[in-house]
C-alpha cells in the first residue's frame, strides 16, 4: 500500500498539481468573473501558480538552500539557485502590477461607481 | 455561456500544460542537471565570495535584472502615487484606537526597523537582503499609521531617499565600466573574509541601497494610498 | 569604446534622479528629459557607425555569457535604439507645450522609463531581462495611459493591464520550461540547444512567447486593448505608443523566432495572422468617427502589414518590415502629434468637426497631409517604397498563398487610402470661418511635425543608405545565434 502511494504521489505531481491549479483558477476567473477586484486576484492566483513553476525548475532531490552557511556544506547538496533569483523579481513585479491595478480599479470605482465590467462602458471583451 | 466557453479554453490549456510540461521530472542529484546555476554554484565561493549564492545571483550574475526590478517597484510606486493623491490629504480618524495599541505600535516602531535593517545587511549571509528588509521598514510605518492619526508622510523625504537609493545602485555599476574590466556592475571591491559581514565585494552596498530605496517606495505608497481622499471613506 | 547599456541605464539614472530634482528646481524636469534623450541619440549614432564591424557584445558585471546577463547590440538593437531616441526627443519637444496638466516631473519621468524599457527589449540578449524589460515597457504604458485621470483613461488602462498581465503570465511559464528542458536564460545558448529538446516541448515555448509578446505587439485576437488605450491617453503617449512601443514587441518576436527558435515553420501562420490582423485594423477604422480610434485601428492595420512582411521568411521580406517599421513610426507620429492641438483647440474627437481647419492650422494640416499618404503609400513619400518592396519581396517567393495575401494587403491599402482621404478632405474643405478659435499650435509643438515630416518627403533621398542598414538588419534576423559566435 505505501509503496503504491509512493509511486503515485511524487514531488513533482504535488508540484505539478499546486502550480496548474493555481494557474487555470486564476485564468478561469480571469475570463469569467465580471468583478474587477476578483479579476484582479484571478492574475495574482495565476502569478503564484507561476512561481511555483519557477522554483519548481531549479529543485534537486533531496538537496539544500544554496547558502554555505556551514563549512561542511558542498555545491553537490545544493539546489539551483538560479531560478531562486528568477522568482524573487518576478514576485516583485507581481507585486507592482497587482498594487497599480488596484489603485487603477479604486479610482475607476470611485468614477463609475461600479465594479462591474459589463456595467462600465467601454469595457467589453 | 461565457462560463461555458472559458471552462472548454482551460480544459485545453491545462490538458496541454499537463501532457507536456508534467513528464518532466525533477533531477535526483547535482550531477543530473546540467544549467547555468550548477555552473554558478560551482564557481560562487571563489569567484564572489557570499556565503548566500541566491544574493549573489540576485546582486551580481543577474544585478540587471534587479535593477530592472527596483524599476518596476519605482514604477508601481510613481502610478500609485500619481493616482492616488487628490488635492487635499484626509486627516479624519477612522475609529477610536485604544492607548494601549498605540502606546504598543510606537515600541514596536524602533524595533521593527532595527530588524529590517538587520536583515538588509546580512544579505549576503543569510536568506534576506533587501527587499524582504524593505518591506519590513514599511511594514513598522503602516503600523504606526493604522493605529495613530497624528502620523504624517514626508513626502520630499521619502522621494529623496528613493532617487538616492538608486541613483547609488547605478553609480556604484558605473564604477565598474571605468575599470579595466569595463563591465557594468563589476565587483571592483575586494572579496573580505568569507561568511562575515564586509564580504562578497560591492553586494552589501548594493544591496543596501536596494533595501532603503524598496523601504522607501513602499512607506510612500502605503502613505499614498492611506491618506489619499480616494484611499478610505470616513466612517458615518 | 561607448557601452551600449549606457543607452539603458542613463535614461534609467535620470528618471530616478526627476523625483529629487524636482525637490530643488520645480519644472525643470523636462530639460533632464530632453538632455536624456540627446544622450542617447549621440550614443547611439555613434554606436550606428561602429557596429559595422559587427555585433557589439558586452557582458554585464564581468561574467561570461551562459552564465551572467549579456547585452547584443548588433544592427537591429541599434537602429532600433537610434528610433526610438529620435522619436523619443521630438515628442518630448512637443511634451513642452502639449502636457499641461497632472503632475509633470512625474510624466517626464514615466515617459524615460518608457524609453529605457523598450531600449533595454531590443538590447538584451537574456530571455528573463528581456521579460523585466517588457514589464517596464508595460507597466509605465499602463500609468502614462491613465494619466490624464479621466474615466475613459481609467478604463482603458485596466483592461490593458488585464490582458497584459495574462500576456506576462504566459511569458513566464514559457521561460520556466526554457529554464527546466535547457537549464539556461541566454538567447544565443538556447539557440545552441533548441534542437536538443523534444519538438512538443520546443512547439509549447514558442506558442506561449507568441502570446506573451502578441499581446503587447497587438496580434488579432489579443488587441482588442489597442484601439482604446491609444486613443484615451494623452496624444503624445499615443504617438509613443503607436511609434515604436507595438514594433518593439513584434520585431522581438519575430527575431525569437527566426534566430533564437528557428521556428520558419510557423511564419506561414504569423503571415496569415499579419493579413488578417491587417484587414480587421482597416475595416474598423473605416467606421471609425473620432480621429484617434481611426489612428488607433490603423496602427492594427500597420502592424498586420509589418508582420506579414516579417514573416515572409526571405531577407528581402523582413528588409522591406524593416522599412515599413521606420515610415509607420514617423507617419503615426506626425499624425497623433498634428492631431493632437487639433482635438484641443476643437474641444471634439470627431473629425467632422475639423472642417476648414487647414486655413486655421496650416502646417499641421499640411503635414497630417502628408503622414496620411504616406501611410496610404502614395508616391513620393517614404511609405510608397516601403510598401512596393513589400509586395515585391511577397510576389518574388513565388507561393500561391502569398498572392492571395497580396491581393487582401492591397484591399486593406484602398480600404486606408479611402479614409485617409475623407479626413484630409474634411480637413482642407471650408473657409475656415465654421472654427471659432484663433491661432494654431504653437511653434514648439509644430517643430518635431515638422522635422518628422521632412523624413518622409524627402526620405527617398536616403534610399541607398536605408537599405543597406535594413539589409543588414534582416540578415542578423535570418542568421541563427550561438554562442560561439559572440566570442
Amino acid at each position: 500500500m505505501h509503496n503504491i502511494l509512493a509511486n503515485l504521489v511524487s514531488v513533482e505531481w504535488i508540484i505539478y498539481i499546486a502550480s496548474f491549479g493555481l494557474i487555470l483558477t486564476g485564468l478561469f476567473i480571469v475570463f469569467t468573473d465580471k468583478n474587477l477586484i476578483k479579476i484582479i486576484i484571478g492574475l495574482d492566483m495565476a502569478e503564484t501558480g507561476v512561481n511555483i513553476l519557477i522554483v519548481a525548475a531549479g529543485y534537486i532531490k533531496g538537496n539544500t538552500a544554496p547558502i554555505f552557511s556551514k563549512a561542511s556544506l558542498t555545491p553537490a547538496q545544493m539546489t539551483d539557485p538560479v531560478p531562486q533569483a528568477l522568482v524573487l523579481t518576478s514576485i516583485v513585479i507581481g507585486f507592482g502590477v497587482t498594487a497599480l491595478a488596484l489603485a487603477l480599479v479604486v479610482r475607476l470605482y470611485q468614477k463609475t461607481g461600479s465594479l462591474d465590467v459589463s456595467k462600465i462602458r467601454g469595457l467589453k471583451w | 455561456m461565457r462560463k461555458i466557453v472559458g471552462l472548454l479554453l482551460i480544459f485545453g490549456f491545462g490538458f496541454y500544460l499537463v501532457t507536456i510540461i508534467g513528464p518532466v521530472v525533477f533531477p535526483s542529484s547535482t550531477g543530473e542537471k546540467a544549467s547555468v546555476g550548477v555552473e554558478v554554484l560551482k564557481n560562487e565561493v571563489a569567484e564572489v565570495g557570499a556565503a548566500n549564492t541566491v544574493t549573489s545571483v540576485v546582486v551580481l550574475y543577474r544585478g540587471f535584472d534587479t535593477l530592472g526590478e527596483v524599476t518596476v517597484l519605482f514604477l508601481a510606486a510613481l502610478g500609485l502615487t500619481l493616482l492616488m493623491k487628490g488635492e487635499k490629504h484626509l486627516q479624519a480618524k477612522l475609529f477610536d484606537e485604544s492607548f494601549i495599541l498605540k502606546t504598543g505600535s510606537y515600541l514596536l516602531f524602533p524595533f521593527m526597523i532595527l530588524f529590517g535593517m538587520y536583515i538588509i545587511v546580512h544579505g549576503h549571509l543569510t536568506p534576506g537582503g533587501g527587499f524582504p528588509g524593505g518591506v519590513i521598514i514599511a511594514t513598522g510605518y503602516f503600523i504606526i499609521v493604522m493605529t495613530s492619526d497624528v502620523v504624517r508622510l514626508r513626502e520630499g523625504l521619502v522621494s529623496f531617499l528613493e532617487g538616492l537609493a538608486g541613483l547609488t545602485f547605478i553609480g556604484l555599476g558605473l564604477v565598474g565600466l571605468f575599470k579595466p574590466a569595463d563591465s557594468f556592475l563589476f565587483n571592483f571591491l575586494s572579496k573580505g573574509t568569507f561568511n562575515t559581514l564586509l564580504s562578497a565585494g560591492i553586494i552589501p552596498f548594493i544591496y543596501a541601497a536596494i533595501g532603503i530605496k524598496v523601504g522607501s517606495e513602499l512607506t510612500g505608497a502605503v502613505g499614498n494610498m492611506f491618506f489619499s481622499p480616494y484611499g478610505r471613506q470616513k466612517d458615518a | 569604446m561607448v557601452n551600449p547599456i549606457l543607452l539603458i541605464v542613463v535614461p534609467l539614472a535620470t528618471a530616478f534622479f526627476i523625483p529629487i530634482f524636482s525637490l530643488i528646481w520645480k519644472g525643470g524636469s523636462k530639460y533632464l528629459a530632453l538632455l536624456a534623450a540627446l544622450f542617447n541619440i549621440a550614443v547611439a549614432s555613434e554606436l550606428l557607425v561602429k557596429v559595422k564591424n559587427g555585433p557589439i557584445h558586452v557582458t554585464i558585471a564581468g561574467y561570461k555569457a551562459p552564465i551572467g546577463i549579456d547585452l547584443l547590440a548588433g544592427h537591429l538593437g541599434v537602429v532600433f535604439a537610434l528610433i526610438i531616441s529620435v522619436i523619443g526627443f521630438l515628442v518630448l519637444i512637443y511634451s513642452i507645450s502639449y502636457i499641461k496638466g497632472g503632475w509633470l516631473d512625474r510624466y517626464y519621468a514615466l515617459f524615460l522609463l518608457l524609453l529605457a524599457g523598450t531600449t533595454g527589449m531590443v538590447l538584451t540578449n537574456d530571455i528573463f531581462n528581456l521579460f523585466v524589460f517588457f514589464e517596464i515597457v508595460c507597466i509605465s504604458s499602463y500609468i502614462l495611459v491613465a494619466y490624464n485621470q479621466d474615466s475613459h483613461g481609467l478604463e482603458a488602462s485596466i483592461k490593458y493591464l488585464i490582458l497584459g498581465s495574462i500576456g506576462s503570465t504566459l511569458f513566464l511559464i514559457a521561460i520556466a520550461l526554457i529554464y527546466m528542458k535547457m537549464g539556461t536564460l541566454n538567447m544565443a545558448d538556447i539557440s545552441d540547444k533548441i534542437g536538443g529538446i523534444d519538438s512538443a516541448s520546443r512547439m509549447l515555448i514558442i506558442v506561449l512567447l507568441i502570446t506573451g509578446l502578441g499581446v503587447e505587439g497587438a496580434l488579432f485576437p489579443l488587441n482588442s486593448w489597442l484601439p482604446d488605450a491609444h486613443a484615451s491617453a494623452p496624444s503624445t503617449i499615443s504617438a509613443l505608443l503607436s511609434g515604436f512601443v507595438i514594433e518593439v514587441a513584434l520585431i522581438v518576436l519575430v527575431k525569437l523566432t527566426y534566430s533564437v527558435f528557428h521556428a520558419t515553420s510557423i511564419l506561414v501562420f504569423l503571415a496569415v495572422l499579419g493579413v488578417t490582423t491587417l484587414l480587421i485594423g482597416e475595416f474598423a477604422a473605416f467606421r471609425q468617427e473620432n480621429i484617434k480610434r481611426a489612428l488607433a485601428y490603423s496602427s492594427i492595420g500597420q502592424i498586420g502589414l509589418i508582420l506579414f512582411a516579417l514573416s515572409l521568411n526571405t531577407e528581402a521580406g523582413i528588409r522591406a518590415g524593416m522599412f515599413q517599421i521606420i515610415n509607420h513610426a514617423a507617419s503615426k507620429s506626425i499624425l497623433f502629434l498634428a492631431s493632437g492641438y487639433m482635438i484641443l483647440k476643437t474641444g471634439s474627437y470627431l473629425y467632422k468637426d475639423y472642417r476648414g481647419i487647414a486655413k486655421k492650422m496650416p502646417v499641421s494640416a499640411f503635414l497630417f497631409a502628408v503622414g496620411a499618404l504616406s501611410l496610404i503609400g502614395v508616391p513620393p513619400f517614404l511609405g510608397f517604397f516601403s510598401k512596393i518592396q513589400i509586395i515585391m519581396a511577397a510576389a518574388a517567393t513565388g507561393s500561391v498563398l502569398n498572392l492571395w495575401l497580396i491581393a487582401a494587403v492591397l484591399l486593406g491599402t484602398i480600404i486606408e487610402g479611402i479614409y485617409f482621404l475623407k479626413i484630409v478632405i474634411v480637413m482642407f474643405s471650408g473657409t475656415g470661418e465654421e472654427l471659432s478659435f484663433s491661432g494654431g499650435a504653437p511653434f514648439g509643438a509644430v517643430l518635431p511635425i515638422i522635422l518628422l515630416g521632412l523624413v518622409v518627403i524627402a526620405g527617398f533621398v536616403f534610399l541607398p543608405y536605408l537599405n543597406t542598414v535594413n539589409t543588414s538588419v534582416a540578415q542578423e534576423i535570418v542568421k541563427h545565434l550561438s554562442l560561439a559566435q559572440l566570442f
